[in-house]
């Protein structure tokens, strides 16, 4: 009997052991536009130093900030940047050639003229539109290593991938100093490092484009969850919705009948930049550059609500509230 | 298979429906799932120790799915079957290993192999691993409901046992 | 063939164990109070209890039967159910218990977990 009471205690003891993880620690942060949100199970340290590359990415990368890399070239047409600035826009390019140019880092003129920068929303005419999109061309774009040169007029914009770029950093940051588990989240744009300290994976909800629920969730570990949709940012002008996601090719607000585009992946800057991509090249052509390309997997919502995940997701992707109901398509490379 | 044997074991089966169709009427003890008196096990334990397994397991299989349909509860089926196999099979390796008055001991194995069964087959059709949570209290229940059962099956072979034997093989 | 008694031991070990497990396992707090709804093994729903204003009824409807439950701030119950035995019923409330409600003929469980529903949200 005092053998089975001590056996017992000792199971109890490892039960409550097992139960202590790594404190969590966290940091809120405003910048790039968001509220972003750090976790990470280590050191107090680790959380610091991601919030101080926060700043610094945000002072190189901003569009708006008078001394940014960014607004350097853009106002004068090149310059010599930050080494990792570079490193980003050359990253940022090959996204470009990559969606054969769906996602472009040229097409901020437009996105100016369209009043997403300020909020001075207008509908430009169509020989304002024209005019602007002879400056659109990520191709015209050169780097020499750490030497940009822009064509007259052109201006960069690295907002499409500066958050999922940002996201990989830090993840960088926190496996180096051994940090098992972690979650960052950037304004809805979610990396993660490890599992959950428990040892489950992280549940990132997706939010539906149509209502303010989730539509789904996917459970993941050390992937990066990106949604784009237009449903993000918006303007309504005569009845009509003008979505933030301007296609670099008709210089207009992205419609090819996607809601929303998730991407899921171990890198953060791709899974950024083909969501806005994708959400610009339409369903078909997403699936297209799915089937030709690995790395990634994603969840597509049509503008009709019809729901297609690709067959990485299968068994991690899990419909929630009204979409517990729909059919979900699972595509195939076979 | 001869007539006497079907009869025998037909009247088992219909002494062990009636038992099963009362029971139903007696509230469950505990709002778990799988938490029940099992009364019917009465009928496959006497069976099992006057008859052998196999007239054990005709009845066995016989009461399930008469009961289950009967009871208009079709969709337990799968897991009072596979309870109720499991128990007749820990009953039927225990039976070599126990004297006469030792049948409730089967009884008590049988009891918590049933239920951890229909645990089982809970847990494979819900694909919830967590109700596996319930185990201890099955196994709780099981032990009570199994000493009960146990106690009354070894009666029943000790009063009925030489007349089923009577009929047993010849 | 082994005594009684010996037999009577291995039962009481067996007994004595399940009620430790039991009482570990049922006094244990539940981790949190996000109630997940399983269909068919399958997630069907997450309700945060701890964010809901008001009660809600929330009706499974599938062709094994219709489970209505009502989840209402940190506790939720199935209300009625078209099953033979109603066992998840007459489980009633689930409010700070580990052990999951289950409607075995319709294949519904429903159990708490820990935190929030989910970690972070994309979009």
């Amino acid at each position: 009997m005092r053998r089975a009471s001590s056996a017992l205690l000792c199971l109890a003891l490892l039960l409550i052991l097992a139960g202590c993880a790594p404190q969590a620690r966290t940091a809120t942060v405003f910048a790039m536009d968001t509220v972003m949100e750090l976790t990470a199970y280590g050191d107090k340290a680790c959380v610091d130093e991601a919030v101080s590359l926060i700043h610094a990415l945000e002072a190189r990368l901003s569009v708006t900030a008078a001394d940014s890399d960014i607004a350097r070239v853009n106002s004068s047409g090149g310059g010599e940047i930050d080494p990792e600035t570079a490193a980003l826009l050359k990253r940022a390019l090959e996204l470009c050639k990559l969606t054969g140019g769906a996602l472009d880092v040229t097409v901020y003129p437009l996105v100016r003229a369209w009043g997403f920068t300020t909020g001075a929303y207008r509908v430009p005419g169509d020989d304002e539109i024209g005019a602007l999109l002879e400056k659109v061309d990520y191709a015209a774009v050169r780097v020499e290593e750490t030497a940009v040169s822009l064509p007259a007029g052109a201006m960069l914009d690295l907002g499409a991938v500066a958050k999922g770029w940002t996201g990989d950093e830090i993840a960088a940051l926190w496996r180096e100093a051994g940090v098992k588990s972690g979650l960052i989240n950037l304004g809805g744009n979610v990396q993660t490092v490890g599992g959950k300290p428990d040892g489950s994976d992280w549940v990132v909800g997706i939010r539906d484009p149509f209502s303010e629920d989730v539509m789904g969730a996917v459970s993941v570990r050390d992937l990066a969850v990106v949604t784009s949709g237009g449903y993000q940012r918006y303007f309504e002008q005569d009845g009509v919705r003008w979505c933030h996601i301007i296609d670099p090719v008709t210089g207009r607000p992205a419609d090819k009948g996607l809601a929303s585009v998730t991407v899921i992946g171990p890198e953060g800057v791709l899974c950024d930049g083909l969501s806005t991509a994708l959400y610009v090249m339409g369903p078909e052509a997403a699936v297209r550059l799915w089937r030709e390309n690995a790395g990634f997997d994603l969840v597509l919502v049509t503008a009709g609500g019809e729901v297609t995940v690709t067959e990485g997701l299968e068994g991690r992707f899990t419909p929630m509230g009204a979409y517990t109901d729909k059919e979900i398509k699972v595509m195939r490379r076979g | 298979m001869d007539v006497k044997r079907i009869a025998r074991d037909a009247v088992l089966t219909a002494a062990a429906l009636t038992i099963f169709i009362v029971e139903l009427q007696i509230p469950a003890p505990a709002p778990i799932p799988g938490v029940k008196l099992g009364l019917a096990n009465i009928v496959t334990l006497t069976a099992l120790f006057t008859l052998g397994p196999w007239d054990a397991l005709a009845v066995l299989l016989c009461r399930v799915v008469l009961g289950a349909a009967f009871a208009g509860n079709m969709a337990a089926l799968l897991y009072s079957l596979t309870g109720g196999l499991l128990a007749l099979a820990a009953a039927a390796l225990m039976r070599r290993l126990l004297t006469e008055r030792q049948i409730w001991v089967a009884s008590v194995f049988s009891a918590m192999a049933h239920n951890f069964g229909q645990l089982l087959a809970a847990v494979l059709v819900t694909a919830t691993p967590a109700l596996f949570t319930w185990l201890p209290v099955l196994l709780i229940s099981g032990t009570v409901t199994g000493l009960f059962t146990g106690l009354a099956g070894q009666f029943a072979v000790r009063r009925l046992g030489k007349y089923l034997r009577h009929t047993h093989g010849k | 063939m082994a005594k009684t008694g010996t037999w009577i031991a291995v039962i009481a070990v067996i007994l004595l164990l399940s009620v430790a497990a039991s009482l570990f396992l049922f006094l244990r707090p539940a981790a949190g109070q996000t109630a997940e709804i399983y269909v068919d093994g399958a997630l069907y729903r997450r309700v945060d209890l701890g964010a809901l204003a008001a009660p809600e009824r929330i009706e499974i409807r599938t062709e094994r039967g219709v489970n209505v439950l009502l989840a209402e701030p940190g506790r939720i119950r199935v209300e009625s159910a078209d099953c033979p035995d109603k066992v998840c019923v007459e489980a009633g409330w689930l409010e700070d218990s580990a052990a999951p409600i289950v409607c075995l003929p319709h294949r519904v469980v429903v159990r708490l977990t820990g935190g929030t529903a989910l970690d972070a949200e994309a979009g």
